[in-house]
């Protein structure tokens, strides 16, 4: 009869894992983890061109409100020099319908 | 051991796998969590790959990181272990031709001895290894190590006697 210390020996003889295991491990450790992709120079080129695209429209946006609001104060001073014009004009008339009246 | 992975690592891989994989099914009994912890041993492995000295040092962190793995994964999973060793049932009939039986049955009985005696006769019947490199590895007095081993051979060569028929002549 086998000793029993044989029949453990053969109980526990090394058993081999499945065939593709060493592949899936393989490709497990070298996968780049989630929070290495961030590193990834093409993300952060991607991200730099799209944050210059952002502030240059933001710029561009800004520059055109602040062009207009400038027009807008030129135009609204024009139309109260011309009303001041029209009203020292009218007085003027007042005055002279006022003495021919007298 | 400076040569950098993928190719060194996945020859380490080949290389150790079925020792890496055998001691987590024989101690878990489980082949699907048995391939998962020896993965998550690899992926270990790789992560700490320049600090391996030697083909020797592998082997030695291999089985120790791996040992530890079982340990905590037992202890999560209690492995559902009803019952101990000395209140395990013996099976109805033993067909002494059929060796693989016997085999299967030393694996249940296997799996129903405490974690540590459990993960020792593992290292030193799978493995082959010496008491005192056991204790090195588990970090334990060979004293301790010699006690689990001589305890553990008593049950289950008891455990294995009684399932086995009465020689009659």
């Amino acid at each position: 009869m086998m000793d029993f210390e044989d029949q453990l020996r053969r109980a526990l003889e090394r058993k081999e894992p499945s065939p593709d295991f060493a592949a899936r491990v393989v490709a497990r450790a070298t996968r780049p983890r989630r929070w290495m992709r961030w590193f990834n120079p093409r993300v952060w080129a991607s991200a730099g061109m799209a944050a210059s695209l952002l502030v240059g429209a933001l710029g561009l946006e800004m520059e055109r409100r602040q062009r207009a609001r400038q027009q807008g104060e030129v135009a609204r001073a024009q139309l109260i020099q011309a009303m001041q014009i029209t009203s020292t004009q009218l007085d003027k008339i007042q005055k002279k319908v006022q003495g021919a009246l007298r | 051991m400076a040569e950098k992975a993928p190719d060194a690592f996945d020859a380490a891989v080949r290389e150790h796998q079925a020792m890496v994989y055998s001691i987590a099914y024989h101690f878990l009994q489980d082949p699907s969590a048995a391939e998962e912890l020896a993965q998550e041993v690899f992926l270990e492995l790789y992560r700490h790959w320049h600090e391996m000295q030697s083909q020797q040092h592998r082997l030695f962190w291999l089985r120790q990181v791996a040992s530890r793995r079982c340990i905590d994964q037992a202890r999560r999973r209690k492995l559902r272990r009803h019952v101990s060793l000395e209140e395990a049932a013996e099976p109805f009939t033993w067909m002494p031709a059929a060796d693989p039986v016997l085999k299967r049955y030393i694996e249940q009985l296997l799996g129903k001895l405490d974690e540590q005696p459990r993960l020792i006769v593992i290292l030193r019947y799978q493995e082959g290894m010496e008491p005192a490199e056991i204790a090195d590895l588990l970090e334990m007095p060979v004293a301790t190590v010699k006690s689990h081993l001589q305890r553990s051979l008593a049950l289950l060569r008891r455990k294995v006697s009684l399932a086995a028929p009465k020689e009659t002549s």
